[in-house]
């Protein structure tokens, strides 16, 4: 019996239960699909990293080096569990061409090395271990798409050519933020180069440490032990996080998305149950007057959701397995098969089981209302007008949370775009970035360059920081070593999570990460010792920064007398000024200098992307689910006024007439929630996507609103398709006859 | 006969006020009044559908204004039936299923009756009820006489011991009011007591005894006895003479 009622009322009322398996379908297929990608990304990324043997520890060098040294080093300190030093020849980028293209405008320090003895080993697309013959060379994978190469094509480095054998993944720099790129060469090739090319070889000092250790401690020992260390510190943590930030912003955006279709089926299907309900309220009645108990009548409806749950479930799951596909597309390519195995297809179905259940849940609570109802309240009570009113506020609700769809993938996507996105990332809002590291002289470099732009009628502007490893006194009296970068903070300043940057001196402002480390906030002091005294320096601010390991600090002036480990000097310069021309004269000197605009392209290319993509899904998925809404919504609404509207053709109005009022009707809730969704999107987008970017270290998040593509993009994505919506919704209006009210409201 | 519903100080905020009847078992008992007397409500209180602001009502031993919704519930599905005016019924099912509906919920478990046995009653009684044919038939595919006539055979589907009936013939032309009523006396001779309200005067001539309700209050009750052939006439004056007394 409860399958006949089931299917009759299927059949019945076959738009609203279309729109239910729709809405649950939609909401698992998106949280699903994020559950999917992101078990397999993180899978695929511990594979990686554990397969190639990612190094825990990490400290770039350029200049000399003692291996003595560092194997003492090694000795004495017991959680260092294995250490080895991988040879890394930078090239100069305008010399490489890869597959006919030059690499001249790449910002990636790319160069040349052989395999790792130990470990940090640099796999193929097999995951294996290639075997490097001379004259070939594993080009890093990242290169593959963006080339467009294919094995058998060529790499020339100036002269010499080399054949492309195969591709790389490189699980310390896979992610295009990470600012190297590794080419596998064999050990003849490797050694030619150096000789032929008197290139200077810098340094990978790696480390493998015992589980647990703390890494920042060996930074700071390492440092006051005086070993090789001017260039930047990378830890696995770090590692694994640059590979999520840049590969996870599309997960996190179908993440969003999935919740906020979720919220939008918990309102609507709970919606479209009291308006059934209020339909089927007389039987309600009858059947409690029979004596069929609220839990008889409770199950009959669950029983067609839990149908409907079924059915939306196996939909949404199976076009997340479809949509996995070409949307892991790059992640595979990047990081190899996401095989965790059943494990992610476990998650999914995981999901999908909470998200049913939370839809079955907001069922359950919309049935309380029917089973509080006595017999003759359900028998003879009159309509709810309330239920219109809320029919109108859900429409607008549902314009909103699409308007907040199509929005923040859309801001997300122009502020990473923008050029001042990199002061999240400790990076200074300058054009150009000279970085003077891995040379013998550094301070003797930095001062030249200093004294050019001081000359240069080029420069607008331009400041000088150079980075000192000064020690700082901890509370239990230990001394560490604080990474702190001196000069002039205000011409060029990143982004501060609290409080200012440095303006005078006794202050100093320090990364989030090292802040936490330190347990220090804004207000708080620092003691740093320095010539034979104690020197109190005031915390002012707090920066998010990903670079150097995401532990540093800034002051005007500390530990002058100290060499610097290395130098940064952003400049902007004067309008028509020839750029690259400009940058080669000062490459000249030793600087890696580089346009921070390409620099941006291609650190956030890869993820920039995948942001499109996402926001493409979202928009789609925004479009469907508000004409779908609507249109549900103003059919539902025509059929519930089926009385008035007749009585209103009986007293002599025109369908024409009729439909021109409820078009109104509808518009105006749609485009009060678009307006709304504007305002909300902006304000609350803006908070959620700075709390999950600050959890990756980038803080102090502010939106960047491209207010004429997002102008352009909301008629098209949601206005046209919610004015169609409207259109069909209402169209039987015309099919509704001025008799039908003589014959009764019920 | 033996006691078999019982009120006692019924009362429903100011629409019923301290209302003291009983039903012996198999009567046919007609409660008559003027809209807004409090008639309907009193038989949904007697009915166990709504909760009186005080007093008391019996069904045998059971006091039923103590009880829980669910033993409510259970006491109307097992020992109550029920025929409205509107005829409620459900628009996804045909005919038979309407019927059988109550009777499936009270037969589940491994004791009830099966399906086919209940098909089979639900069957007999619907040809007693001379519909036999209508099946299949969806509720707005019959006859308003044909549809209350289902109402009926769905209400006596479990034997009840009380049939409530809420102006059965309200929404009847005067044929198919005469054939429904027939079909009520039937049941009554048969042994099931029948609980009437009405402001029909000449439905209530086919009850034992009646009631006349005025703002809450009975102000009258009439013996009429048990109705035999040939007795119509008799029975209609003397109503109309009682109605007019009590200031019908």
């Amino acid at each position: 019996m409860v399958k006949k009622l089931i299917w009759n009322d299927i059949g019945q009322n076959k738009l609203s239960s279309a729109a239910a398996v729709f809405f649950m379908a939609v909401s698992a297929m998106l949280l699903s699909l994020s559950v999917l990608l992101s078990s397999g990304l993180l899978g695929a990324i511990d594979g990686l990293m554990e397969r190639s043997k990612v190094p825990d520890y990490m400290q770039m060098h350029a200049g000399d080096l003692e291996l003595s040294a560092l194997s003492a080093f090694a000795k004495q300190h017991g959680e260092i569990r294995e250490w080895q030093v991988c040879g890394f020849l930078n090239l100069d980028n305008s010399r490489i061409t890869l597959g006919g293209r030059s690499l001249a405008d790449s910002t990636q320090d790319n160069g040349l090395c052989i395999q790792g003895e130990a470990f940090d080993h640099l796999l193929d697309t097999e995951n294996q271990k290639p075997e490097v013959r001379p004259g070939q060379v594993y080009v890093p994978v990242c290169y593959r798409m963006r080339y467009q190469l294919a094995v058998g094509d060529s790499m020339e480095i100036g002269e010499k050519r080399l054949a492309i054998a195969g591709f790389l993944r490189d699980a310390q720099m896979n992610s295009m933020m990470a600012s190297s790129k590794r080419f596998l060469v064999h050990e003849d090739d490797y050694a030619a180069f150096q000789a032929e090319e008197n290139m200077q070889e810098e340094y990978l000092i790696e480390f493998l440490l015992q589980d647990g250790t703390d890494t920042g401690l060996l930074e700071s020992t390492y440092t006051a032990a005086g070993l090789p260390a001017n260039g930047p510190v990378i830890t696995r943590p770090l590692i694994r996080m640059m590979n999520a930030l840049s590969d996870g912003t599309m997960i996190f955006e179908i993440f969003l998305a999935g919740i906020v279709v979720l919220l939008i089926s918990m309102l609507c299907i709970r919606f479209l149950l009291l308006l059934q309900m209020e339909r089927d309220r007389k039987e309600v009645g009858m059947l409690k007057a029979l004596g069929i108990g609220k839990r008889e009548i409770r199950q009959l409806y669950l029983a067609k959701y839990i149908l409907f749950s079924g059915c939306g479930a196996l939909a949404g799951l199976f076009a997340a397995f479809l949509l996995k596909a070409p949307l892991a597309g790059q992640l595979q390519e990047l990081y190899g098969v996401m095989d965790g195995g059943a494990v992610p297809a476990v998650m999914a179905v995981l999901a999908v089981l909470i998200v049913e259940g939370i839809l079955l849940y907001t069922v359950r609570c919309a049935l309380r209302k029917t089973e509080r109802l006595t017999v003759l309240e359900a028998l003879y009570a009159t309509q709810e007008k309330r239920t219109v009113r809320g029919q109108y506020v859900l429409i607008g609700f549902v314009a909103a949370a699409c308007t907040l769809l199509v929005l923040v993938p859309q801001n997300l996507y122009t502020t990473m775009s923008d050029p001042a996105f990199v002061t999240y990332m400790g990076i200074g809002d300058s054009e150009i970035r000279m970085d003077v590291r891995q040379s013998e002289n550094i301070d003797a470099v930095t001062e030249q360059i200093a004294e050019a732009l001081a000359q240069d009628a080029r420069v607008k502007q331009y400041a000088v920081l150079r980075t000192r490893a000064c020690p700082v006194l901890l509370a239990d009296g230990e001394v560490t070593r604080l990474t702190v970068e001196t000069g002039d903070h205000s011409v060029f300043p990143v982004s501060c999570l609290a409080g200012a940057l440095p303006q005078t001196e006794g202050e100093i402002a320090l990364s989030a990460m090292n802040a936490e480390e330190l347990g220090v906030t804004v207000g708080d002091t620092l003691r740093l010792p320095e010539d034979g005294k104690e020197t109190v320096y005031t915390v002012c601010g707090i920066y998010s920064d990903i670079t150097n390991g995401g532990r540093t600090a800034k002051a005007c002036s500390v530990g002058e007398d100290l060499p610097a480990r290395w130098s940064v000097v952003y400049v902007s310069l004067e309008n028509a000024v020839e750029k690259e021309a400009w940058l080669e004269q000062y490459r000249q000197m030793g600087a890696d200098a580089i346009d921070l605009a390409d620099y941006v392209k291609d650190t956030y290319g890869q993820t920039l992307t995948q942001l499109q993509l996402a926001a493409k899904v979202a928009a789609v998925t925004a479009a469907l689910v508000i004409a779908v809404v609507v249109m549900l919504f103003m059919r539902l609404l025509v059929e519930k006024e089926r009385y008035t509207i007749s009585l209103h053709k009986a007293l002599g109005f025109t369908g024409t007439d009729l439909q021109k009022s409820w078009f109104v009707r509808g518009a105006v809730p749609v485009f009060a929630g678009i307006c709304a969704g504007l305002v909300c999107g902006n304000l609350f987008g803006e908070s959620l996507c700075g709390a999950v970017l600050q959890s990756f270290g980038a803080g102090g998040f502010r939106f960047i609103v491209a207010w004429k593509e997002l102008l352009a993009k909301i008629p098209v994505v949601l206005a046209g398709p919610a004015i169609l919506a409207i259109l069909i919704g209402i169209a039987g209006i015309r099919r509704i006859r001025a008799y039908e009210c003589c014959m009764g409201k019920e | 006969m033996e006691g078999l519903l019982r009120t006692e100080k019924l009362s429903k905020g100011s629409i019923l006020h301290g209302i003291s009847f009983e039903m012996k078992q198999g009567e046919m008992l007609g409660i008559m009044g003027p809209s807004g007397s409090g008639k309907s409500t009193l038989l949904y209180l007697a009915a166990g559908m709504d909760q009186p602001s005080g007093g008391k009502v019996w069904l045998g031993e059971t006091e039923i204004t103590g009880l829980k919704e669910d033993e409510k519930s259970r006491l109307r599905l097992h020992r109550m039936g029920f025929v409205f005016q509107q005829m409620n019924m459900m628009a996804n099912l045909n005919i038979l299923d309407n019927i059988l509906l109550p009777a499936l919920q009270a037969n589940r478990g491994r004791h009830g009756r099966s399906r086919a046995e209940l098909t089979a009653a639900a069957r007999t009684l619907m040809r007693k009820l001379s519909i036999a044919g209508l099946e299949e038939r969806r509720i707005t595919q019959v006859s308003g006489g044909q549809l209350q006539r289902a109402c009926i055979c769905r209400s006596m589907m479990n034997a009840p011991e009380i049939l409530f009936a809420d102006e059965p013939t309200g929404a009847l032309n005067k044929s198919a009011a005469a054939e429904v009523m027939v079909e009520l006396e039937k049941l009554n001779r048969e042994g099931t007591a029948v609980l009437l309200v009405t402001h029909d005067a000449g439905v209530v001539c086919h009850c034992d005894r009646l009631l006349y309700l005025l703002d809450g209050q009975i102000c009258g009750e009439l013996n009429l006895g048990r109705p035999s052939s040939g007795e119509e006439k008799q029975r209609r004056d003397k109503v109309d003479r009682w109605l007019k007394a009590v200031g019908w």
